[in-house]
């Protein structure tokens, strides 16, 4: 009989939000963190094809952070120590009762510290002077600075990964760190998404993929329409969100309060293109139900489902056909919701703060909206999805992210008593 | 819909159909006599929506603009995009019958 293991505590970074109580109330009210775009490193912004972003606001790291740290890490790093610390209080862990090498650290992130990284490599190539590359660079853009940081802000030995499957990262990471406490390796983890990329180049590099809304650049809090007729790609946002995973017996031993039990992760690659999905969603369902195999459960229990949804054209539509490929006639009776109507697509913390979404919604029975769906598009419709909260008793909770690279990943989550 | 290979021999090439074709057979690792007008990018050159992407981009920098989002729907014939440069990169159609066609494929 395979470990059970459950989740214990909870913090996130968003555009809506900065701690997750504050990050609840503006999902569940509907608020859009989507806005004109705010400038990146005063870099002019008129020429971008796309205006709009969701941008973590008046943020300011020496804040949430120590003097002498918050300078020095890149800003998805920032978010991720900000929203794992509040995910350890809010677990009450106190890692001076805990074995430190039986806490690990898995992070997921897409593009990493680009904020530095390119200034840097800006400043390099402006001036020539290989002497003012900051020694500092490095260790920043190195691609699991976070996952360091965090081991050494909180002391935790155990193993220590970082994630990189693009917008998938952040559920692979929870996915991984499942198996970790599992396979008994460690018996609590942190599983972190985080990324901070709205840099002039990223940016830049989404526009010219063609990737981002550009019809709603005028009316901002409208353009990110997951699953509606008038969708036209995804606003770019960044933020992150942690989850402290334990074993259940760990848990009980401390007395710790239990979230959710996270039961089942699917992971599979579509084998078929960098950028764009299968359109039958074929490979979607097989990693679906692979979690929902994990996780003892057959498709007709699920309840709620945490799309992937990020408002594309194709991508959505893909999803839908997913899900009704497994689900068959339960499709009709599931709750379906975007958590990226609200914030746009976070990349790398995508999953994280989905996966918080979606525990919370078992908990409270409660699913926020999914904003701007205003017009079902025969393509991609299901009866579940709405611009309104939804009140629902689920039970069982699935989450799908789905990366470039042709990366699947599910997750399915249990109410917890 | 696919109106295959009947390369309409254009006589007189306009200096902006020599540059795209030439662009496009530079793209494709294509002989550019066999690009005729009516060609689609997707179904007859085998072109996904990122490679439709990317050699709109060649275009863009060929001919020093920049094709909104919204225009790439129109672009579906090698000819479209000759006549979508010829015209000055803003043929008057409607913004409206465009906004019903879904875009191309991206998600993620």
């Amino acid at each position: 009989m395979q470990r059970r293991v459950v989740i214990t505590g909870l913090g996130v970074v968003s555009p809506i939000g900065i701690g997750v109580g504050h990050f609840w109330r503006a999902a569940l009210e509907g608020r859009s963190g989507i806005t004109a775009l705010r400038p990146l490193a005063d870099f002019p912004l008129e020429s971008y094809r796309c205006q709009i972003a969701g941008q973590v606001r008046d943020f300011q790291a020496s804040e949430f952070l120590e003097a002498g740290i918050a300078e020095r890490v890149d800003r998805y790093a920032q978010f991720a120590m900000i929203a794992s610390r509040e995910a350890v209080r809010d677990a009450s862990l106190a890692m001076e009762h805990e074995t430190p090498h039986r806490v690990g650290v898995i992070v997921g992130a897409g593009m990493g510290g680009m904020v530095m990284g390119e200034r840097e490599i800006t400043k390099l190539y402006r001036s020539n002077r290989p002497e003012r590359v900051h020694p500092n660079f490095i260790p920043t853009i190195t691609l699991n600075s976070a996952s360091g940081l965090l081991a050494i802000q909180h002391g935790a030995k155990g193993p220590n990964l970082t994630i990189s499957t693009a917008c998938s990262s952040g559920a692979h990471a929870i996915g991984q760190a499942l198996s970790t406490i599992r396979s008994g390796k460690a018996d609590v983890m942190m599983a972190v998404g985080a990324d901070a990329s709205l840099t002039p180049l990223v940016f830049a590099g989404f526009c010219t993929l063609r990737a981002l809304s550009t019809k709603f650049n005028k009316t901002p809090s409208l353009a990110s329409r997951p699953f509606d007729r008038l969708r036209d790609g995804f606003v770019m946002g960044e933020g992150a969100g942690a989850l402290i995973l334990e074993s259940l017996s760990h848990a009980k031993k401390r007395r710790a309060k239990i979230y959710a039990e996270i039961a089942g992760y699917g992971a599979t690659s579509e084998a078929f293109h960098v950028v764009i999905p299968r359109e039958d969603g074929a490979d979607m369902a097989t990693t679906m139900a692979l979690a929902l195999e994990d996780a003892g459960v057959s498709p007709a229990q699920v309840d709620y489902i945490n799309a992937h949804a990020t408002s594309t054209m194709v991508g959505d539509a893909a999803e839908v056909r997913g899900i009704r490929r497994l689900l068959k006639g339960r499709a009709d009776h599931v709750v379906v919701n975007a958590t990226k109507s609200l914030i746009g697509h976070t990349l790398g913390a995508a999953g994280a703060i989905g996966a918080i979404a979606s525990v919370l919604a078992l908990q409270n029975g409660i699913i926020h909206p999914t904003l701007n769906y205003e017009q079902p598009d025969a393509g991609c419709a299901l009866p579940g999805i709405s611009a309104k909260v939804q009140e629902r008793r689920a039970k069982v909770a699935l989450l799908n992210a789905f990366g470039f690279g042709s990366n699947n990943a599910a997750l399915v989550f249990k109410k917890w008593r | 819909m696919a109106l295959k290979k009947s390369p309409e021999k254009r006589p007189e090439q306009s200096a902006a159909a020599k540059q795209v074709i030439a662009a496009l057979g530079e793209y494709l690792k294509k002989d550019e006599r066999k690009l005729a007008a009516t060609l689609s990018l997707r179904e007859d050159l085998g072109l996904d929506s990122l490679a439709i992407i990317e050699l709109l981009y060649r275009i863009e920098e060929v001919f020093n603009l920049s094709i909104p989002d919204e225009d790439l729907e129109k672009l579906q014939t090698v000819g479209d995009v000759i006549a979508y440069i010829e015209n000055g990169m803003g043929p008057k159609r409607s913004a409206a019958t465009v906004a019903k066609a879904p875009k191309t494929k991206k998600r993620k």
